[in-house]
């Protein structure tokens, strides 16, 4: 009998141990299909995504979706960074809200999950390697020349709610988010 | 009846402009557009203008930054192409928008990087007028003062191995009289800090 417990116990550790490993990658559902990154890379939880990658992570998935480009080389992307993690603790579940760094990829195992820890930041992060940034910028807006930081809102059905180049305000974003999310209370 | 349809077209047109948030944007200089001279003082207080600083085949508007990594990692770059094209008749004048970064800063900057004049914009007054929004960011107009490229340097901000040289090409299709098959091309880099941002 004690035998049994002891076996029980085990297995149930076990199960919790996996369950804990699985917790990023369930993290990580948007945009993983095209993921491209390295064995080398595989420690760091930022996810390094292409062109095809990005398409996937503009794509909501029946929630509002904000989406933040940044980089650990643009001061105001620095300085937003934790305003952003306030709305995400305050909208966790009832949107989804992702960053994509545009660092260097050699940035994706050193100062770019160093700045996120740092942020306490946990919203599921990626770095953008595209081929042609040019196209990934059109791609992601017409208005938009490359300067970062940006934020865009899309609703549940990805219609572009807001869109801002620069520093973002809290209370604008919450604003435009309350009323997304009041129809659906 | 072509009166109402007069008021009825003024109306839609109205709407439209009033609709559109990006309608007579500063964002909307377009290729083909000739920019109007202008003077702003270098970072010496000598007023230049437009006019006076540029070449006999074209002149390049280049917004800079002091402070931006990614504008110092184009330095080398920019100072190389600059000092390649002056001898072919293009002129490169540098602008400071960003409000963030002082005069101090930007003039030893500027001594540092570059042997073209670097124009502080003091209000963001060509940045808005053109529509420049990153650093760096470059426009080249023609003798005329015709816009004929907008947009990034290269398509490598590391510099390690750009594949399309974006201001270079269009240089030289120009210079030989040729069209400019890409004249539009956007990167990575850093926001214009602007006056009440």
């Amino acid at each position: 009998m004690h035998f049994q417990s002891r076996q029980i116990a085990a297995a149930c550790s076990a199960i919790i141990f996996a369950l804990c490993l699985s917790i990023p990658a369930k993290a990580q559902k948007k945009g993983a299909p095209s993921s491209s990154a390295s064995s080398k890379k595989a420690a760091s939880f930022v996810k390094q995504i292409d062109f095809v990658g990005l398409r996937n992570a503009l794509t909501p998935s029946n929630k509002p979706l904000l989406i933040n480009f940044w980089a650990t080389w643009c001061d105001p992307c620095r300085e937003e960074f934790p305003d952003l993690v306030k709305l995400d603790a305050e909208y966790k579940g009832k949107i989804d809200f992702i960053t994509i760094s545009l660092d260097e990829l050699s940035e994706i195992d050193r100062d770019v999950p160093k700045f996120l820890l740092e942020m306490k930041a946990g919203m599921p992060a990626y770095l953008l390697k595209a081929v042609d940034d040019d196209a990934a910028i059109a791609f992601v807006s017409k208005e938009w020349s490359g300067a970062l930081p940006l934020t865009i809102l899309y609703d549940a059905a990805g219609k572009q709610i807001y869109y801002r180049q620069g520093k973002v305000k809290i209370d604008t974003v919450r604003g435009e988010l309350d009323k997304l999310l009041i129809p659906a209370n | 009846m072509f009166r109402k349809s007069a008021v009825l077209f003024a109306v839609l047109t109205l709407s439209v402009f009033l609709l559109n948030p990006t309608a007579g944007n500063a964002g909307d200089f377009a290729i083909g557009t000739a920019l109007e001279n202008f003077s702003l003082p270098d970072t010496g207080g000598t007023v230049r203008s437009l006019n006076e600083v540029k070449g006999k085949n074209g002149t390049v508007v280049i917004f800079l930054s002091a402070q931006c990594p990614v504008v110092k990692g184009y330095n080398e770059r920019i100072s190389q192409l600059a000092a390649n094209y002056q001898s072919k008749g293009i002129n490169f004048i540098g602008i400071n928008s960003n409000h963030t970064e002082s005069l101090d800063w930007v003039k030893s900057n500027a001594a540092e990087n570059y042997k073209f004049p670097v124009l502080i914009d003091k209000g963001n007054v060509i940045a808005d007028k053109l529509g420049a929004s990153v650093t760096p960011e470059a426009y080249y107009f023609d003798a005329k003062n015709v816009l004929l490229y907008h947009g990034a340097i290269d398509n490598d901000r590391s510099g390690k191995a750009p594949s399309d040289n974006y201001l270079r090409v269009a240089f030289d299709a120009s210079l030989s009289g040729q069209p400019i098959e890409k004249n539009r091309a956007n990167a990575f880099g850093c926001s214009i800090k602007r006056v009440g941002e």
